[in-house]
């Protein structure tokens, strides 16, 4: 293991711990925009640990699912927070 | 020069944990918004671009081979999150906006009553 796959090992373990810590806050939050920004938040940092991981494994085909898991994600912040501001009735 | 991207790393874990406590510290609503998702924003570039220097200096034990496959990948996911992240934010502000969560004005101990003064032009 060279030092840069123990920082790669570190940088994983930290996503994980800001994932862990963000769904606490989802679950304790206040608002419901809060919730809308932990969801957001939490697709970013999965995105990240699976960049990290397709670089730590060296292989190109994990690196397709993160683009796609944040196209994922976008589509949901917008089409919910859009549900929440029509307060579910069609305009 | 592979220290070059472990610096970036080191900085993006550093963004990463002054987003969280962002999240968990302040109060209003707009703040914590607009802070979280523009220091994660931020951070999440600084960690690819760290990456993006990684993978075609690290594996270069042949000579100086450049790796396109990665390249390509990397600018697009770069070029995706700069562009829908911050209009994921904004959608989300827009949103409690419309909704009617009010803005409330920033106050300072110093000049309080020229807050309320202020708030009387601004909402009254």
């Amino acid at each position: 293991m060279t030092v840069f796959e123990f920082f790669l090992v570190l940088t994983l373990f930290m996503m994980i711990l800001a994932i862990l810590l963000s769904f606490v806050r989802l679950v304790l939050a206040p608002t419901i925009w809060d919730r809308l920004l932990m969801i957001n938040l939490i697709s970013i940092k999965v995105v990240m640990f699976v960049v990290v991981y397709a670089i730590y494994t060296d292989s190109i085909l994990i690196l397709d699912i993160a683009i796609s898991y944040g196209i994922i994600g976008f589509l949901t912040i917008t089409l919910l927070s859009k549900y929440i501001m029509t307060g579910g009735r069609e305009k | 020069m592979i220290y070059v991207s472990i610096v970036l790393l080191v900085i993006a874990w550093i963004f990463i944990l002054f987003g969280m406590a962002a999240v968990f510290r302040v109060k209003n609503l707009y703040t914590r918004i607009l802070s979280a998702a523009t220091i994660d924003t931020v951070g999440s570039l600084i960690l690819l671009f760290a990456l993006l220097i990684a993978s075609f200096l690290a594996r270069g034990e042949q000579g100086f081979n450049i790796r396109y496959d990665y390249i390509i990948r990397f600018v697009l996911l770069i070029g995706l999150l700069m562009l829908t992240n911050p209009i994921s934010a904004h959608v989300n502000i827009r949103s409690a906006y419309l909704t009617g969560v009010e803005v409330k004005v920033l106050e300072h101990e110093s000049d309080k009553d020229e807050a309320k003064e202020k708030e009387g032009e601004l909402y009254g």
